[in-house]
């Protein structure tokens, strides 16, 4: 019986006018899409490649000896771009595409010595777009097609399924057979699901055929199963606008005000609380203000002046074991490299936790959900970026340990890292430097994607159980 | 009668649950909107503020010689532009856009050379904000068509067309007491938020708006008014042709989906995607051979002057015995930026070198004009060649924008509110012109070939006998005169769709 109604809805779904507007605004959406992002991959990837093995050269130069690299550090790192950035360009142009390891270079010189500062991580911050002269927009990717235009999809067929019914009577004509109110839901839920999947689906493999069949963007086994989840996200996200659309109309008995308390909601979720709510946080989560830092970076420095006042006089020298001279200035430039870094990372992670917060609290709204899933799957967005610099942090040790023990292994070294006389000045191999590579992990991408899935799952139940609690009480 | 229809309308639409969740829907977005925005504002005027602060400290403090400031990397006279108050309506270009430039006289300041000054937390882009007038861009749009979707269909479809038809009043008057009642409906709503807005606005203390604010303001909210009036007709002509409801209304939503979500994007991508400039333009080697004749008149210069060697700094000594000279450039083909420079600074000078100090004068006597004659020159090739590789792609990709009357609406608003590029280009070209007065007082006063120019021995240089800069918004008038084409162009549609409305509607069978 349900899918003898199911079939009924379908039909009067396939041949409305509606069915072809949405088919060709899901359709027109998704071939944009396509388009903006044809050569964008192969760029990123080429230009990222460019990067790395120039940072690689440099490390190689460096290489020469021991004391260049304690100086000069890894160079910068960058983030790998991700092949499913169509899917989800996560503000991109905001987020820096790399963290950089390097140090401060000449520190002081004077007729007995010369001393470099030691490398330290820097978080720089992003500046995109400074002589871009064109208007704003977005290059529309699919997260702003499932959040946006999917659900308006959504509410357009559901917003008159009941009260539609109900005006002309035919409601109580179905109902009239023995069908329990819950299989009439169930099949008008489906068959409205199905109505929109249809064009949806045919989108999406149109977008995949363009992008794919152009070459511009490598799908493996893994990236088809992110884009099976990113679909089945869609889906649920769909349901979610089709439980309410369900809800609301069995709530109210004329079309118009159906219509109009939906858009209502419509406009709340995917337009307000998305961009206003996260802007309006911000306040609850202070961060370090850029002069805040500046004046933290000042009263660094002069603490440092105050405790190593006697530094200038003091000669490093080569002997072994190292004098009390050169383990002072070892001392101190270890201290500069290591406190800098903290009050760079401290400055980073409370930017961070205050992005990470604004996020949280936007996730009331199911167009955020939806977003940050997508993002999560695709790897872009903020949620890889925080996986980037874990990553940068763990090799940033890594460097600093390898440093340490290839110093350890010189027997020429007086072993006091920093001054060039304290530094082992041999040459390094190369080959036995860690190298940083961004990997992109798809488990934590499932991961970081998992609970906005469970969230965008309880919206469903939650929302559909209210719209059959409602329809089980619709008179007839 | 007329009268008795418009009431009729008015009354029909006001006691609407839609009308309620219009007013609900504005208020909640605008309100919400314009706290985030305001501090917004609030965070950038500090950072101007600080900006400014630091630039002139630093200019004081590490600028002994002309030469230091103008050519060191280091504290130099830095110009901060201005956060807009109005890009609270529309952002525009305001806060994108580099909003600090150094001015000497080895270039001529332009965009592309302007820096940003820090932010606290970046990151937080990501969440973008929406302006005001994209509200009313998106939302106050779609809330005109579903107050125009049932206007004409709703009647068809009641029988009540017939009825009034029935009486001798006039199908014109009909449509035109439909659109007064609806406006007036839609206009409530609108005026609310901007009101609220406005509160809000004057609550905080670091806003000032003046008297040509509040017109700007008014010329958004009259662009703000013809944009829904055209919503409106859309639907309203939509409900004519179709004359069923939910057609009507399906037809409005994919309408509004086409015209302010899908249309600007996809033209932008289609744009963007378009050839890209060359990495290294023609011009630029133009420039840069400029810029190498310079070189070789230099040390032409330098070769028949009276002392011996080529140095620019005629070995002119410190008391302590040193010689501090230097030399540098910029070389950013992408922007079609090149130039070089020498010079040489000293805090005192041993008085065995006070004889090489004439020639050094006299260097740089020389080669100051020269290095301005040469800007002057290159701007010529660099001004036209900028044009061409990045306005024109920037102002084509508007042009297309404004087939759909959401890109009419924004550029008219931008306009309006000065954060629009030729607002940010005001800013820009005052720089530009601030550039021009420091040249010739430098001219006025030769200090070129005066001995502060590299020496600071005689006493520093007191940098507020530099004209000083002030930088004012265009006034009213040019607003107006930017935002009116726009304006124009919106009011010219609102006439054909109405004509098109009262066609469709008077052939019609009731």
């Amino acid at each position: 019986m349900i899918w003898h109604i199911t079939k009924r809805e379908l039909y009067d779904h396939l041949n409305s006018l509606r069915f072809a507007f949405t088919t060709v605004l899901l359709i027109g959406l998704m071939i944009v899409n396509a388009i903006g992002y044809l050569g964008e991959h192969t760029a990123q990837s080429t230009a990222y490649q460019k990067k790395v093995s120039a940072s690689l050269d440099k490390m190689r130069s460096n290489a020469d000896s021991l004391y260049n690299l304690l100086t000069e550090g890894p160079g910068p790192l960058y983030k790998k771009p991700c092949p499913l950035s169509f899917c989800a360009n996560g503000g991109e142009t905001f987020i820096p595409e790399s963290a950089d390891g390097v140090g401060e270079g000449l520190f002081m010189t004077s007729s007995r010595f010369s001393i470099n500062t030691t490398w330290r991580m820097k978080y720089p911050q992003s500046n995109p777009s400074l002589w871009d002269l064109m208007p704003d927009y977005t290059n529309v990717d699919w997260g702003d097609i499932i959040s946006i235009a999917l659900s308006l999809v959504a509410i357009l067929f559901t917003f008159d399924t009941i009260s539609s019914e109900q005006e002309r009577g035919t409601l109580r004509l179905t109902l009239s057979n023995s069908i329990s109110r819950g299989t009439v839901l169930v099949s008008k839920f489906l068959a409205a699901l199905i109505t929109i999947s249809i064009p949806f689906l045919i989108a999406v493999l149109i977008n995949l055929f363009l992008l794919y069949t152009s070459g511009s963007v490598p799908l493996a086994a893994s990236e088809w199963g992110q884009l099976g989840v990113i679909v089945f996200i869609a889906f649920v996200y769909v349901s979610i606008f089709l439980g309410l659309g369900l809800l609301i109309s069995s709530r109210v008995s004329s079309s118009s005000t159906s219509l109009t308390i939906l858009l209502l909601i419509w406009v709340v979720w995917v337009v307000l609380l998305p961009t206003t709510i996260g802007a309006l946080t911000s306040g609850l989560q202070p961060t370090m203000t850029h002069n805040e830092l500046a004046a933290r970076q000042q009263s660094l420095a002069s603490r440092f002046f105050e405790q190593y006042d006697e530094l200038w006089r003091k000669t490093p020298s080569r002997e072994i074991p190292a004098t009390e001279e050169t383990l002072l200035w070892s001392k101190y430039l270890t201290e500069d490299a290591r406190d800098n870094e903290k009050l760079n990372e401290e400055h980073l992670d409370a930017q961070i936790a205050q992005v990470q917060f604004a996020i949280s609290i936007t996730r009331i709204s199911p167009a955020s959900s939806v977003r940050y899933a997508i993002e999560s799957l695709a790897g872009t967005g903020f949620t890889r970026h925080v996986q980037f610099l874990e990553q940068v942090r763990r090799y940033a040790g890594e460097f600093r340990t390898f440093l340490t023990e290839t110093d350890r292994a010189d027997p020429e070294s007086p072993h006091a890292l920093g001054p060039k006389e304290g530094t082992s000045q041999k040459p390094v191999r190369f080959e036995s430097i860690p190298k940083f590579e961004d990997r992109i992990s798809f488990s934590e991408a499932y991961n970081a994607a998992a609970t906005d899935i469970l969230l965008l799952l309880l919206f469903f139940v939650v929302l559909f159980a209210g719209a059959f609690l409602s329809f089980i009480r619709v008179d007839v | 009668m007329f009268l008795t229809l418009i009431r009729r309308e008015l009354l029909d639409n006001l006691m609407t649950f839609r009308f309620a969740a219009a007013v609900v829907i504005m208020l909640l977005l605008v309100v919400a909107n314009t706290v985030v925005l305001i501090k917004d504002y609030e965070g950038r005027l500090a950072d101007y503020n600080t900006a400014v602060k630091n630039h002139r400290q630093e200019l004081l403090l590490e600028n002994k010689t002309y030469s230091d400031g103008m050519l060191s990397f280091w504290g130099t006279i830095i110009l901060d532009r201005p956060p807009n108050p109005l890009s609270i309506f529309n952002t525009g270009l305001d806060k994108r856009l580099g909003n600090e430039i150094r001015v000497s006289h080895i270039f001529t300041p332009t965009i592309w050379d302007a820096n940003k000054h820090a932010a606290d937390n970046p990151y937080f882009n990501i969440l973008t904000s929406i302006d005001i007038v994209l509200i009313f861009q998106g939302i106050l749009s779609l809330l005109a068509l579903t107050f125009a979707y049932d206007a004409i269909a709703g009647e068809y479809e009641h029988g009540t067309l017939r009825l009034v038809l029935s009486h001798p009043v006039r199908r014109g008057y009909i449509l035109f007491a439909k659109y007064i009642g609806a406006m007036v409906c839609l206009f409530v709503p609108l005026l609310m938020s901007l009101l609220l807005a406005l509160i809000l606005l004057t609550t905080s203390t670091m806003i000032t708006l003046d008297t040509d604010d509040f017109l700007r303001i008014g010329g958004i909210v009259l662009t703000s008014l013809i944009y829904l009036s055209l919503f409106y007709l859309i639907g309203m002509l939509i409900s004519a042709i179709t004359r069923r409801t939910s057609t009507a209304l399906i037809l409005s939503m994919f309408v509004w989906g086409f015209l302010v979500l899908v249309y600007p994007n996809m033209i932008l991508t289609a744009v963007d995607t378009a050839p890209q400039a060359a990495p290294e333009p023609a011009a630029y080697h133009q420039i840069k051979r400029m810029w190498e004749e310079l070189e070789r008149k230099r040390d032409q210069f330098l070769r028949n002057d009276p002392v011996p060697g080529e140095g620019w700094g005629f070995d002119i000594v410190d008391m302590e015995g040193r010689d501090f000279i230097f030399s540098g450039g910029d070389d950013k083909p992408s922007k079609l930026l090149y130039y070089t420079y020498v010079g040489s600074e000293f805090e005192t000078i041993d008085e065995k070198s006070e004889p090489q100090v004439r020639h050094a004068q006299n260097f740089y006597g020389f080669i100051g004009p020269l290095t301005v004659n040469t800007v002057e020159r290159t701007w010529l090739i660099r001004k036209p060649a900028l044009e061409t590789i990045y306005v024109e792609p920037a102002n084509r990709g508007r042009m297309l924008l404004k087939f759909s009357p959401a890109g009419l609406y924004d550029a008219a608003t931008e306009a309006w509110a000065g954060t629009d590029l030729n607002g940010i280009q005001d800013f820009f070209r005052a720089a530009q012109r601030y550039r021009q007065a420091v040249v010739n007082h430098f001219y006025d006063e030769k200090i070129f070939a005066s001995r502060q120019w590299f020496s600071s021995d005689q006493g520093a240089v007191d940098w507020d006998t530099l004209p000083q800069f002030s930088f004012q918004r265009s006034d009213i008038g040019i607003n107006a005169k930017r935002a009116l084409p726009d304006l124009f162009l919106l009011l010219t549609m609102n006439i054909f769709l109405f004509i098109a409305i009262f066609l469709v509607f008077i052939k019609s069978e009731v």
